[in-house]
């Protein structure tokens, strides 16, 4: 009786204050008839060990006393499909400004290997707590649905609504065979887009970025680029610019997964731009000797001539394959059009 | 415990969660107290844990399905439990869903 007692007790730590003395008066009644029926089969008091083994295959105190409360959810059914859905957006977007803002304090700044760490051991910290806010709020939700249906219903109901007819048309890689665009992969488009266009800017004053310690090499020849190289970089800045804004609207807007049919077509279109520039330039001149170099070498005009030349037929390569590919994506989209 | 086993498990627990409100609605048409209730639902073959069956009545009290009251029996103070009128109700349109299902799942065995 002694050990039903202590039993009873351990439960009652954990039951609802205003119904435990109810609670564990039936329950109390129910075991001690039960025990009362058992002796009376066995013809003998239960030893200690019997009534052990009776008290543990009942459960532990807390398990038994967790039965007699409400079913209660963190974030219930109703809700957790949302929740789950803004915290991948939420935490898709943190880190994607996370990356951003740390890329262009490090970048504008010193960028020394101690920023870089110290940023990227930090991003756990802010992702962890951003998600526990995400919890929280949506914690803080449930239940007041839970104690304020009526008035909560009324407020989300216009949320919760949705329109068959506005659902997205059937997306066409989801064929089978293709894969389909993952967030993580999305998300990573963005957040190397950007890091590239940072590149990208850092590579005027610092030219070491693409060429490293060639850049030393560079600076100790006697040619130097003409202007047209500075409108062949800047249109490259933009269409990296493009893009990336591009793709952050496809990110906000969650139809990562299905961007717009014509996205690649329009891309290779503009990524004509850069090498037709680079065409233009007059008499095919894409580099110069430095002013003040006097009196230049045969050699070094011959060098000349066939790094201009070499630049004018690469750059005739890069767009004749350029437009092939654009042609035949063209050919495949019209193809695809056609069959709808 | 397999992974088969433990989904066993789950889905029989499912399937008999739904049973057990029906089995007790059933016994409370009369009334019982938790642990002839128990020994009740045992006699017809439908073992339940005390853990499970003692907070399912608080519950289907709460709902309104059932109706108690403190008395008396044998000395010691106890809880008897039987059908409210709304629980009768309820009850009728849970039974004649039970025989639906029933006849719907022989049909397709």
């Amino acid at each position: 009786m002694n050990l039903l007692d202590r039993y009873l007790q351990a439960i009652k730590k954990h039951l609802p204050w205003q119904r435990q003395d109810d609670i564990l008066a039936e329950l109390r009644a129910n075991l001690e008839s039960q025990l009362e029926d058992r002796e009376y089969e066995l013809g003998r008091a239960l030893t200690t060990e019997e009534v052990q083994a009776w008290l543990k295959s009942m459960g532990s105190p807390m398990q038994v006393a967790a039965r007699y409360q409400p079913q209660q959810y963190l974030i219930g059914p109703t809700l957790f499909p949302i929740y789950g859905f803004v915290m991948r957006m939420a935490l898709a977007w943190i880190a994607s400004l996370y990356t951003v803002i740390n890329a262009l304090q490090i970048a504008l700044g010193t960028p020394t290997t101690h920023a870089i760490v110290e940023a990227v051991l930090r991003a756990p910290v802010v992702l962890v707590s951003a998600a526990a806010w995400i919890t929280l709020i949506f914690a803080a939700v449930e239940f007041a649905m839970a104690h304020y249906p009526a008035q909560v219903q009324s407020i989300i109901a216009p949320y919760l609504d949705w329109n068959p007819a506005a659902l997205p048309p059937i997306e066409p890689d989801t064929a089978p065979g293709k894969k389909r665009r993952s967030l993580a992969h999305a998300l990573a488009e963005v957040v190397f887009g950007f890091i590239g266009l940072i590149w990208l800017l850092l590579i005027p004053h610092n030219p070491w970025v693409v060429l490293g310690p060639g850049a030393l090499y560079l600076e100790s020849l006697p040619y130097e680029l003409t202007p047209v190289w500075f409108l062949f970089y800047w249109s490259i800045v933009a269409l990296n610019l493009i893009q990336l804004i591009w793709r952050s609207i496809d990110l906000a807007r969650g139809s990562w997964q299905r961007p717009h049919p014509l996205q690649g077509i329009v891309w290779k279109t503009m990524g004509i731009v850069p090498p037709i520039l680079l065409l233009t330039a007059a008499g095919h001149t894409f580099v110069v000797l430095k002013q003040g170099v006097l009196p230049p070498s045969a050699q070094t005009l011959a060098t000349l001539d066939t790094i201009n030349l070499s630049i004018y037929r690469g750059m005739m390569v890069v767009c004749a394959i350029t437009v092939l590919q654009l042609l035949w994506d063209i050919a495949q989209f019209a193809l695809r059009a056609y069959r709808k | 415990m397999t992974i088969s086993e433990n989904l066993f498990e789950n889905l029989r627990l499912e399937l008999r969660r739904g049973c057990l409100a029906l089995a007790v609605l059933a016994q409370l048409r009369q009334e019982h107290y938790g642990y002839t209730l128990r020994k009740a639902l045992a006699e017809h073959g439908l073992v339940i844990d005390e853990s499970t069956l003692y907070p399912l009545l608080r519950r289907l009290e709460t709902q309104g399905l059932l109706t108690s009251e403190w008395r008396e029996e044998d000395k010691r103070n106890k809880r008897f439990y039987r059908l409210s009128s709304d629980g009768e109700e309820i009850f009728r349109q849970l039974l004649q869903e039970w025989h639906e299902i029933n006849t719907s799942i022989n049909s397709i065995l």
